[in-house]
């Protein structure tokens, strides 16, 4: 499915004589999901790159990119998961997918490493100003320089390979907004506003099950023609139709009327009070406007006006409707239909309910993936664990591939634990396997240094038809300094998801997902109390101790009497005298009286 | 200065006699602390410690039509509830799960305890986050049969309806596990284990789907159709630990401020704030963490740092099943809030009302402080164990004419041979009763307790009348004997007492006399020792608690080994261990 589509593509592009050009792929996915791809491409040739006269290409980018020395850029940004199971292969065969957070990986001119890293450096912080994401996290700690994963995509001359380096750099905790998608808008000639880019709202990308925003720059020598720089951006989500329908005024999932229930009207109890939901196996029908919360706005004027920008992928039979001036194209399949439409006027698009539900024949197939990857933490404890990445070959031929894994340096992993256990496909849980030696082609390992760079594994793995390996390894945590911990310390620490790239029988990419590693956080009161427990002891010792340094010592007697002495001792004898005077004069009188 | 006044302190007679009014002293203190925890001057009220739970805070929507759906699902699950096979069972809540589309995951397992089988098969649905990053997980238990035995038909059917419901929202975080193990003791324990590869592969089937790390469960026990009036909120886990009192507080807010239902903890239904009240609720707190058990479901999650509780309506009353769901509903939304592992609040406290607690701080002491009474007689005796020996002492008077309030500077070289010899031994000897009541089967083993506690209670007799004709151990010996005893006592229950607060307050509590006995010489008092010491072996005094709480003591037994077996349980451990050796050798040193 995905082929035909590249191919319609690139045919496109061989006779356009336009160089930019967009696409909107619409599929729905079981269970009411619906993958909508956007696709933009547009190119430059590489005089006009040189002379800084951009049309169609961003100039943003482009003076990043030649300043940084950059002859590749791979950047993306996903947030979600891609349910393999009930979606199939990945949009793409997973080229424009990264890992959950933000993933780049570019060729940079350099001679040597050092070189390289300058200009890595330069180029990640100038995109992170560009796109808002904290793209600068993206430090030696994070960055690895891949062997067998990444490839160069474009044509690069020898020389130009000679002196270039491939660098990647994940940030799996980065979260990925609204912001994000404001310069990824901004970039495309009709900055959004027109085209298939008007239908994308913050609201409903970053409610999608699955979301992924990537830019591919490359360099394209085609036959006999002058090289040209182009540009990709795609973006791929997955929206749940149920819940992109609810009106934004009304978002909330409340408990619809019971009336509305759509119940099992076969079962013994089925009453007015109880009622077995079977509205799982109804899909709805939606049109455009409702599903991205906005329309489309006609036509891009700058795109190449032969490929038509929306495509929808869905079996024969069910019913599509669109908007008045549109003209329909079959792909040749008779599973894709085309539109080409008015330039001035809104589109939509409606698909309507099927006829017959349950028939299986509602969707496209999603073709079955190449291989199925998960990956988790095993152990418990604040000082050991382990890591377990479970395989599956679901089809019938063996499957050669790269499986990559970038490590913090504090995640310290003990390769000698390396272990792979086989096992057949059962439906049932698996028991335990057999350890098998033979399914680690190659290793390459390049241990971590603390604090200066993380661990980078790549294994080159075949794994046989039918079949399930389990790989684990042992896994150290570390405790850091106490300023290394982030603000929500006991969260503990996004691992970046693996990278598997296969070799044979097709190349295509899987990522994991990410992991969150837990690691000891230190009692961060200490500071606290290390402060005021000094701070006390300095006080006492300090005041004794400078007391009998300054202080002149007399003794008792030499000494001025202290004047609060003296007062009181004043007002004694003033008591006194005045109690004597009484007594003297009631002594008199009683002298008086007794005469 | 100071330092002259405590050596010449240490020669004076009368700090020689003090340690044991000390250690009485320290014993007698330490039981008052207990008594007086539940004052309003030393209780605090609870507080919610993590801003980010916001407990009560949420509009909770989950209502309306969803009673019809609860409805539907507990008629479907009433027709095989009495199933004796477990399949059937699990089959249909897969079936519902997998219609909703949550993905589900079955593991089988099997647990040899006092030669019964327990085999289950847990049936688990993974709610995945929509825009979550499958990194951190919650957990709903709703086990197929409660904690009374019955089956819990309210409690599963609510948890089916409330999957369904989160599955519309969107704005989990984290992923939401939906486990439903087939009774309320084996099988979260044989999933939580799976679920962080802990667990033995030879009885335990791994879990074919994973998620993230989890950080809260909650399990739900809902066997009755009626409505409720009140929640008990079940927190105890095994060996004592406790789930953040920021969870049972938040859980406890939303019920009672929200909801409107009132909660409450240790079968405490009317509470009325009164001392005596308290004090029941901190009792039966108590017992139960000494006891060590899994009261529920969530215990088992403890052990790995996550924090859970049970839910169990309690009562007749107007609160009906929509109620206790927008209470999990509120719950989940709260855990959904938090950003770090739960890490505020306390892991170590006694409640005595459902809003009323004291942190380790104020009730530790009560512990320590028994403790610390076995130490300061240990040391107290070694000091007298090195003393000359008194027959000798009036020799040496006679010889020297030294001044009668002067204590001889001299110590006599001690022989350690015997006496540590003898406590190795009697420690060592706990592996017996350890390896007898944990590999018998359960119709053997009140026969096999019965010959432990016979054979325990008399050997120090037996001994005392075999050994002594044979060979008299030395007073020094003695005395080296019984305080390396107290000495190893003292430091085990001080240590226990950090963890497991309740069990090392039972012990010290019922071994303390053993710190007094054996000091004098007089034949009636060495008898009545004797006696109490008998009264308070461990034997006697497991027969005693069993007859005065109406249990059976063959079903106390097995339920030890299961919780040896399945839970890991070290209360048996503590006992035959700690207890049981301190106890022998007490007795001995009382005969000889």
């Amino acid at each position: 499915m995905q082929s035909i589509f590249a191919w319609l593509l690139l045919l496109a592009t061989a006779v356009a004589a336009s160089d930019y050009h967009e696409q909107l792929t619409l599929r729905p996915l079981p269970l009411s999901s619906l993958l909508a791809s956007f696709n933009f491409r547009s190119n430059t040739s590489f005089s006009d790159y040189a002379s800084q006269n951009f049309r169609l290409f961003p100039r943003s980018l482009a003076q990043i990119l030649q300043h940084s020395g950059t002859r590749e850029l791979h950047l993306r940004f996903t947030l979600g998961r891609w349910d393999a199971e009930n979606w199939g292969a990945r949009p793409w065969d997973g080229t424009k997918e990264g890992g959950t957070g933000v993933e780049m990986w570019a060729l940079v001119d350099a001679g040597n490493d050092e070189e390289a890293d300058q200009k890595w450096l330069t180029l990640t912080n100038t995109l992170s100003g560009l796109f808002c994401a904290s793209l600068n996290f993206i430090d030696e700690t994070r960055t690895i320089r891949p062997v067998k994963s990444f490839q160069p995509e474009g044509h690069h001359s020898e020389a130009a390979l000679a002196r270039s380096r491939l660098l990647h750099g994940v940030l799996p905790h980065e979260v990925v907004c609204t912001e994000n998608l404001t310069p990824f808008l901004k970039m495309l000639p009709c900055k959004g506003k027109a085209g298939i880019a008007s239908l994308l709202d913050g609201h409903k990308l970053f409610d999608a099950s699955f979301q992924s925003m990537a830019i591919d720059v490359r360099p394209i020598c085609a036959e006999g023609k002058e090289c040209v720089l182009e540009i990709e951006e795609t973006i791929d989500m997955v929206l749940d139709i149920n819940r992109s329908r609810r009106p934004k005024g009304n978002p909330i999932p409340r408990p619809v009327k019971a009336e509305e229930l759509i119940c099992d009207q076969s079962k013994p109890y089925h009453s007015e009070n109880a009622c077995f939901p079977v509205d799982h196996l109804a899909s709805p029908d939606w049109h455009l406007e409702q599903v991205f919360g906005r329309p489309m706005k006609g036509t891009c004027p700058l795109a190449d006006a032969t490929v038509p920008p929306v495509c929808i992928q869905v079996p024969d039979k069910r019913h599509v409707f669109t908007s008045e001036g549109s003209v329909q194209h079959k792909g040749a399949d008779g599973q894709s239909r085309c539109y080409t439409m008015d330039e001035n006027n809104d589109f939509t698009l409606f698909l309507a309910r099927p006829d017959n539900t349950g028939e299986g024949l509602e969707v496209v197939e999603p073709e079955t993936p190449l291989l199925y990857a998960e990956r988790s933490l095993t152990g418990y404890g604040q000082e050991k664990g382990g890591v377990q990445a479970i395989l599956t070959n679901p089809g019938n031929e063996d499957v050669e591939f790269v499986y990559l894994e970038s490590l913090p340096w504090f995640m310290r992993i003990y390769l000698h634990t390396l272990a792979t256990h086989i096992s057949p496909n059962t439906t049932t849980a698996v028991d335990f396997s057999t350890p098998s030696s033979d399914i680690i082609k190659e290793i390459y390992y390049r241990p971590a240094l603390d604090r200066v760079r993380g661990t980078q594994l790549e294994l080159l793995l075949n794994i046989p038809a039918k079949h399930t390996v389990f790989l684990t390894y042992d896994v150290e945590k570390t405790i850091l300094r106490y300023t290394e911990y982030p603000p929500d310390a006991n969260r503990g620490f996004d691992v970046a998801a693996s990278v598997i790239t296969t070799l044979s029988p097709r190349v295509m990419n899987l990522r994991t997902t990410s992991l969150l590693l837990y690691l000891p956080t230190p009692d961060f009161s200490m500071p606290y109390n290390v402060i005021i427990f000094t701070s006390t002891a300095i006080a006492l010792a300090f005041g004794g101790l400078y007391n009998i340094i300054v202080r002149r010592f007399v003794g008792a007697d030499e000494g001025e009497p202290s004047p609060l002495k003296v007062k009181l001792a004043q007002l004694k004898e003033m008591i006194a005298a005045k109690l004597g005077k009484k007594s003297e004069a009631s002594e008199e009188k009683a002298a008086v009286e007794a005469q | 200065m100071s330092r002259l006044l405590a050596l010449s302190l240490r020669r004076d007679p009368r700090v020689q006699k003090l340690p044991p009014y000390l250690s009485f002293l320290c014993v007698l203190v330490g039981l008052v602390w207990l008594l007086l925890l539940p004052l309003d001057d030393y209780a605090r009220k609870t507080y919610i410690s993590e801003n980010a739970l916001l407990p009560g805070q949420v509009h909770t929507y989950f209502s309306g039509s969803e009673s019809h759906v609860l409805r539907a699902y507990r008629s479907e699950l009433e027709v095989l509830a009495s199933e004796e096979d477990q399949t059937r069972v699990n089959d249909k809540i897969e079936e519902i799960l997998k219609g909703l589309g949550v993905k589900v995951g079955r593991q089988s397992y099997t647990y040899n305890a006092a030669g019964r089988a327990h085999n289950g098969e847990n049936v688990y649905g993974i709610l995945q986050a929509p825009r979550g990053d499958a990194t951190e997980a919650i957990v709903l238990v709703a086990a197929i049969r409660g904690l009374n035995g019955q089956v819990n038909r309210n409690g599963v059917a609510l948890a089916l309806t409330l999957a369904r419901y989160f599955k519309r929202w969107s704005l989990w975080s984290k992923d939401i596990i939906i486990v439903f193990p087939p009774d309320s003791e084996t099988g979260t324990q044989a999933w939580v284990d799976a679920y962080h590869d802990a667990h033995d592969p030879r009885n335990v089937a791994p879990l074919p789907l994973k998620s993230g790390a989890l950080q809260g469960a909650l399990a739900l026990d809902y066997p009755g159709v009626d409505r409720f009036s009140a929640l008990q909120i079940i927190y105890d886990g095994v060996n004592g630990q406790l789930p953040n009192l920021d969870l049972v507080n938040s859980v406890g807010n939303i019920a009672s401020g929200q909801m409107g239902i009132t909660g409450f903890i240790q079968g405490m239904r009317h509470h009325k704030g009164t001392y005596k009240h308290r004090l029941t609720t901190i009792f039966r707190g108590m017992v139960k963490q000494s006891l060590g058990n899994s009261w529920g479901p969530h215990s088992s999650f403890m052990p790995y740092h996550v924090d859970a509780v049970t839910l169990q309506p309690y009562g007749k009353g107007f609160h009906d099943e929509m109620a206790m769901g927008r209470v999990i509903e509120g719950s989940f939304r709260s855990l959904n809030n938090l950003l770090e592992h739960l890490h505020q609040s306390f892991f170590f406290y006694l409640l005595m009302q459902r809003d009323r607690f004291v942190s380790i701080g104020t009730y530790l002491p009560s512990a320590m402080l028994l403790a610390a009474n076995f130490s300061i007689m240990a040391i107290y005796l070694w000091v007298q164990s090195g003393q000359v020996d008194a027959d000798a002492k009036k020799n040496a008077k006679k010889q020297t004419k030294a001044p009668a309030t002067e204590v001889a500077a001299v110590t006599v070289e001690r022989s350690l041979v015997l006496p540590v010899a003898i406590v190795a031994i009697c420690h060592a000897l706990s592996a017996v009763p350890l390896y007898v009541l944990n590999n018998t089967t359960a119709p053997l083993l009140p026969t096999a307790f019965a010959a432990l506690a016979a054979i325990s209670t008399a050997a120090p007799f037996v001994l005392s009348y075999a050994v002594l004709p044979v060979y008299k151990p030395t007073q020094q010996q003695i005395l080296l004997m019984k305080s390396l005893s107290l000495l190893v006592l003292g430091m085990a229950l001080s240590t226990l007492a950090t963890l497991n607060f309740s069990l090392a307050f039972v012990i010290g509590v019922l071994t303390a006399p053993m710190s007094f006995v054996g000091l004098s010489k007089n034949e009636s008092l060495r008898w009545a020792s004797a006696t109490l010491l008998t009264l308070l072996a461990p034997a006697t005094v497991i027969y005693s608690a069993v007859a005065g709480a109406g249990l059976d003591m063959g079903h106390l037994l097995e339920q030890a080994s299961f919780g040896w077996t399945v839970w890991g349980m070290y209360t048996p451990i503590v006992v035959w261990t700690i207890w049981w050796p301190a106890w022998t050798i007490s007795m001995v040193s009382v005969l000889c």
